[in-house]
């Protein structure tokens, strides 16, 4: 019995300990737990935050590119004695902001960084029109709605825009505000512009009242099992120029100084239509064309300056070929008369050139692209350029993209 | 003879050149869609043991990430489990000349996941909408418990977050929708969550309740089964797709063919999608 009593008192006081050194472990798990709560709370107030600093960053996209390049000139006529034959040359240094303020609403500004020439590329709003989130409106300096000066320099596979292009529309930009219908469900895309109309790219303020229109409307469509895509389009320029004194060069090159010339407003009115047809044949294949005509006016201030207007037409047709994911071949020829009453001698300045570039792009990576580019401008010969100007030029690109 | 050089030496850049067009490949990179991405494992991993010569690799991320890949070069095929937006083609068409190519390979029911302890087993279209945009935030005002809602949903990379945005949502998500990477996040979430409701792709639904949705308030709610789906009955269904540059050739041809044939999409069924034939 008392050997009983003795495993039993033994038995309890071990139960007994154990329960307390339970007890112990328990106290001081819960301890645990409620410390490691507590980090786990801090860490998650430290996360949301760092979420609502990120959140804030994400609506800034910064993007940009870089073109240097080495360029070989064939020099000339046109070419001073002592002026290069090669040069190093940054074309273009662009960084583009981007703050999405809120889902609609878009500030862009892009800069260009390139040597002596700092200047102010893109500065616009955009905005979705509530419940028509089809229907943007854009307000500041942006590119005129015209293919080819859409086109950004950052892809296009020539190193530079048409010589048409380049005339009609310095600097690509123009301050106003441009409305664009672009639904998702159908492929038709719709531009509207109201334009200062006299932008080169310094130019603060416009320099008449009346503002110019530009309008592009264009379609998309799929043929062969989508193995065609053809986007079809034309676009209009209804504008003017005011004249603020009363010399005014004619089309045919001759000097109205007419009284009644001060004050009107010289035409700025041109059409034309573009297509771009792309092909899934062996690696990828596109040709494109534009074909633009019309009255165009460039300013003057005096009778040895006079304004002058100008009936012009021009056109471009590139052929590019992707040859596998890495290289392309890309050719393009472009027409500009920028004067079509007058030819031959009578057009004095104003030939027309027939342009032949090629180019082959080497893609390293999505960042890096070297290209290889040959542009031979042809000239009309007239007494006053009797050949052909050695204007060519070889230009081989390093462009990094980010 | 100098002439003859120079004309040699043209005809042979050409064949280069035209051959570097044909290269086959034997490495196919697949990128894209994360609602595709246990889908497109299996695809390789059965692939790969029939045809050992190939390799494919498979990586997520999201459907914009895919269309990325693709568009910069970086991956054959990108999967999406939303068409690719104008914006994408118009990127392909600048870099590669081409519109891209489209192959539906699945379909799916975007299924609305609740907790199983939530009372609720109906919605409509309009009640998911009100949810999601936030006029609605109370289960109670669905026929549910009085207990506020909390949104879990996916991030904007994600093809799944755009398509239930613009079939279902047809506005901005509310700013408390939570955004999780992948829809296993989104039903790992409602699993533990008695008062949560997430979306996403019907292969990842385990541990929680699937919602029946109905068009309208006098409309039949279904459930996203594969008779359903098939019919046309569920009323988010969608194709889930295969993008890449060209049309294929070679190895990603054979790869391709593969996916849509009975093989291939036996795999489909298998995962819990629905066969396109």
């Amino acid at each position: 019995m008392s050997t009983m009593k003795k495993i039993i008192t033994v038995f309890l006081i071990a139960a007994a300990t154990s329960y307390g050194y339970a007890q112990v472990n328990v106290d001081s798990l819960n301890e645990q737990v409620i410390i490691h709560e507590g980090k786990i709370n801090a860490l998650d107030e430290r996360v949301l935050l760092n979420e609502g600093d990120l959140e804030k960053l994400k609506k800034i996209k910064v993007s940009g590119y870089i073109q240097a390049q080495f360029e070989a000139y064939q020099g000339g006529l046109i070419a001073k004695e002592n002026d290069p034959k090669t040069s190093f040359f940054i074309r273009r240094a662009r960084i583009k902001f981007t703050y999405e303020a809120t889902d609609g609403i878009r500030f862009v500004l892009q800069p260009d960084f390139s040597t002596g020439n700092l200047s102010l590329k893109d500065a616009y709003a955009l905005a979705y029109l509530p419940k028509l989130r089809s229907l943007t409106l854009w307000a500041g300096q942006f590119n005129r709605p015209n293919y080819e000066v859409e086109y950004s320099s950052s892809q296009r596979e020539v190193t530079e825009r048409s010589r048409m292009i380049r005339t009609i529309y310095p600097g690509e930009r123009e301050v106003g505000a441009k409305l664009e219908f672009n639904p998702s469900e159908i492929p038709l895309k719709m531009q509207l512009a109201v334009l200062n109309g006299n932008f080169k790219g310094t130019e603060l303020l416009d320099v008449d009242s009346k503002k110019d229109l530009m309008a592009r409307a264009t379609y998309s469509f799929a043929l062969a099992d989508n193995r065609v895509g053809i986007d079809v389009g034309a676009h209009g320029y209804y504008g003017g120029l005011m004249a603020k004194n009363k010399y005014v060069l004619n089309y045919e090159n001759g000097l109205d100084s007419l009284d009644t010339n001060k004050g009107t407003y010289l035409d700025k009115k041109w059409g034309g239509a573009e297509f771009q047809a792309f092909f899934d044949w062996l690696g990828g294949m596109s040709l494109k064309g534009e074909f633009i005509a019309g009255r165009n006016a460039y300013p003057g201030d005096s009778k040895t300056n006079p304004y002058k207007t100008k009936q012009f037409s021009g056109y471009y047709i590139y052929l590019i070929k992707n040859i596998g994911k890495k290289n392309q071949f890309a050719t393009r020829f472009d027409n500009f008369d920028p004067n079509t009453t007058l030819s031959g001698d009578a057009a004095g300045k104003d030939v027309y050139y027939n342009t032949f570039t090629f180019a082959w792009q080497y893609y390293l990576n999505d960042n890096i692209r070297f290209t290889l580019n040959y542009g031979i401008p042809l000239n009309e010969k007239n007494a006053t350029y009797p050949e052909d100007i050695k204007d060519n030029t070889f230009t081989i690109r390093a462009q990094a993209k980010f | 003879m100098k002439k003859n050089k120079i004309t040699t030496f043209i005809a042979l850049a050409l064949i280069v050149l035209a051959g570097a067009a044909f290269i086959q490949q034997t490495k196919i990179t697949v990128k894209g869609s994360d609602t595709m991405v246990i889908l497109a494992q299996r695809w390789a991993e059965i692939y790969m043991k029939q045809h050992p010569e190939t390799s494919i690799q498979v990586t997520g991320g999201g459907s914009g990430v895919g269309l990325a890949a693709l568009i910069n070069g970086t991956t054959d095929i990108a999967n999406s489990s939303r068409p690719i937006k104008n914006s994408e083609i118009e990127k392909l068409k600048s870099r590669y000349n081409t519109l891209g190519v489209e192959i539906p390979c699945a379909k799916d029911g975007i299924t609305v996941f609740l907790n199983e302890s939530n009372k609720v087993n109906e919605l409509s279209l309009k009640q998911l909408s009100d949810i999601y945009t936030g006029k609605i935030t109370n289960w109670k005002e669905v026929g549910g418990a009085d207990a506020s809602i909390t949104l879990y949903g996916r991030e904007n990379s994600s093809g799944t977050y755009v398509y239930f945005k613009e079939t279902v949502v047809k506005a901005d998500y509310a700013a408390a929708c939570q955004t999780l990477p992948g829809t296993a996040a989104v039903v790992n979430a409602v699993k533990k969550d008695k008062y949560g409701i997430g979306y996403g792709g019907a292969a990842y639904a385990e541990g929680v309740k699937h919602c029946m949705v109905k068009k309208d308030a006098n409309s039949p709610a279904y459930l996203p089964t594969a008779e359903n789906i098939a019919k046309n009955q569920y009323p988010v269904t969608r194709y889930l797709y295969m993008y890449l540059r060209n049309r294929p050739t070679g190895d990603l041809k054979k790869f391709i063919d593969w996916i849509l044939s009975p093989d291939g999409q036996k795999v489909v069924t298998g995962v819990g999608y629905f066969p396109v034939k």
